[in-house]
């Protein structure tokens, strides 16, 4: 009897060994893009996506990798299978829909014009006009509004593309573009690195951002991550509107590793942040305690070391 | 520059020099392939019948053709589509392994002929087998000669490296535009560094070449270098 339990239970135990070391995801995010995603001077990727997906994959059980990949490539390399997560600050489009899915929104972002504090806009209307060059990053939806709102309806404005973010701004502020547009927090950080750039004015686009999966989920991701969004504690007030577009209103549930990791991101200096990391990452995998406990201490200590 | 530009100019060199490793993990891996392959084509081009040594001449013509941002594309993107998986960091060697055999052959067809075909024919006189003769006799001669413009696509083909940022590979070009989107101040002196990193790997390299060629040299039959044999 007892033998025969080992043998039933052998190949289970064997598959069960299999799963564990089997179960890791690989996350594309393109970096950099501070406050959701870049690399430390010394080369660590963190940032508010990365770590929501730490966080996630810890209270889940599962291993994750960080590969970073320009941002127009990560939905071909979700489609291709080539890695299983995009959690860069997508915005969630029908457009994108037709070819990934997308997990609940965890975040609203509207895009800001940036423009230079000498540069003689006093609205967006002296701006969006005469062939000023306006920059944006290939692939996202602050170059889609640029070329959807102005340049396919006639007003006589420039696109330039860019691979990344951080290079258009260094464009603006070298004189080369009249104006940025891009997700709020990411110009807001620009600002602070920059003090010679303004937001000239708020795009009211009202975003959602998503993390994003291959169509028809194979792996069975959304749940988890929606769960773990949940469990991190992000909660939804779900009113639905009279007209036009749906509208989702965020509520955070105070003191939750959420709220921390909100607190840690959106606000401090990078260099405050990044040194509280360096000093809290490590308790996010410590054995000893469970998982709810690591992700809860983790995200708190990110938040108050980061302000300190 | 402020005091933290310098600090984070500082801290990034460490994770820079991680990046810089792979950059030459390629190099190696893609050199290998390349001086393996151009080899091969070189003898197929000189010593082969015709239908194949059009083959191996029509080998080169392609690689040598295509850019090697194309080539990189072709095989990484390419592959991908028929669900072959390859890494960033395979297709990279391949890519650049292959363009560069492309060179390499023509550098060794060059010096191959330079020895000369009675050589060959003293060679096969005296009992030798083809086969034999080149192992032996042709060979030995050939590589001598084409370590000096070797050298020209190793330096090349070092630099050539950066390209697999493309396609993903995270290394030293690559990390050099995270630190400077990290600080923007740094746009200048992280490339300052980068090309530091490639001026000192292209000196040391040719330095390692020279000593390889001075070390192997045959007084008499060394490659006609300025001032040298006039």
């Amino acid at each position: 009897m007892g033998r025969r339990i080992l043998v039933l239970a052998l190949p289970l135990f064997l598959l069960g060994l299999g799963a564990v070391g089997a179960e890791k995801y690989i996350v594309a995010s393109d970096i950099p893009w501070a406050p959701f995603e870049w690399a430390s001077p010394e080369g660590d990727y963190l940032g508010f996506d990365l770590d929501v997906m730490r966080c996630i994959a810890v209270l889940k059980g599962y291993a994750i990798e960080i590969r970073p990949v320009a941002f127009d490539s990560i939905i071909p390399a979700v489609v291709l299978g080539e890695v299983d997560i995009g959690a860069s600050g997508f915005t969630i489009t029908a457009k994108r829909e037709e070819v990934v899915d997308f997990s609940n929104p965890y975040w609203l972002s509207n895009q800001a014009v940036l423009i230079r504090k000498d540069a003689a806009f006093k609205s967006l209307d002296d701006l969006f006009c005469c062939g000023h060059k306006i920059g944006a990053q290939r692939g996202t939806t602050g170059a889609d509004w640029v070329q959807s709102n102005l340049v396919d309806k006639g007003v006589d404005v420039k696109l330039v593309l860019y691979e990344t973010y951080p290079e258009a701004v260094l464009d603006l502020v070298n004189g080369r573009l009249d104006a940025v547009v891009q997700d709020e927090p990411a110009s807001q950080q620009s600002i602070s690195a920059y003090p010679e750039l303004k937001v000239l004015d708020i795009l009211e686009t009202n975003e959602y951002f998503g993390f994003l999966v291959a169509s028809g989920d194979p792996k069975g991701l959304l749940r988890k991550i929606n769960d773990g969004m949940y469990e991190l504690g992000l909660r939804y007030d779900l009113s639905l509107p009279a007209e036009g577009q749906w509208k989702v209103k965020f509520y955070i549930v105070p003191g939750s590793p959420w709220d921390y990791l909100v607190r840690a991101y959106f606000g401090p200096p990078l260099e405050k942040v990044e040194a509280a990391w360096k000093a809290c990452i490590g308790t996010l995998y410590d054995k000893g305690r469970t998982p709810e406990e690591r992700v809860y201490e983790f995200a708190k200590c990110l938040a108050e070391k980061a302000s300190e | 520059m402020t005091a933290v530009d310098w600090q984070n100019l500082v801290q990034g060199i460490p994770s820079l020099l991680r990046g810089l490793l792979v950059n030459l993990e390629i190099l190696f891996g893609l050199i290998a392939l390349g001086f393996a392959v151009g080899i091969l084509i070189a003898l197929i081009q000189v010593y082969s019948p015709r239908p194949l040594s059009a083959l191996a001449v029509g080998y080169e013509w392609f690689f040598r053709g295509v850019p090697e941002m194309v080539l990189l594309m072709l095989i990484y993107f390419g592959l991908r589509q028929f669900r072959v998986g390859i890494t960033p960091f395979i297709a990279a060697v391949i890519a650049l392994g292959l363009r560069s055999s492309a060179y390499q052959s023509q550098i060794f067809r060059g010096a191959i002929q330079a020895v000369g075909r009675r050589q060959m024919m003293a060679a096969l006189s005296v009992g030798m087998t083809r086969l034999q003769a080149i192992r032996h006799v042709i060979l030995p001669q050939a590589l001598r000669l084409s370590i000096p413009p070797w050298s020209n696509e190793f330096s090349s083909v070092l630099k050539d490296t950066t390209l697999a940022s493309a396609i993903g590979v995270i290394e030293v070009f690559k990390k050099a535009r995270f630190i400077m989107g990290r600080n923007y101040a740094l746009a200048l002196p992280i490339f300052m560094v980068v090309a530091l990193f490639f001026l000192f790997l292209t000196y040391a390299g040719n330095w390692a070449l020279g000593a390889l060629e001075r070390r192997y040299r045959i007084p008499g039959f060394e490659a006609k270098g300025a001032g040298e044999r006039f």
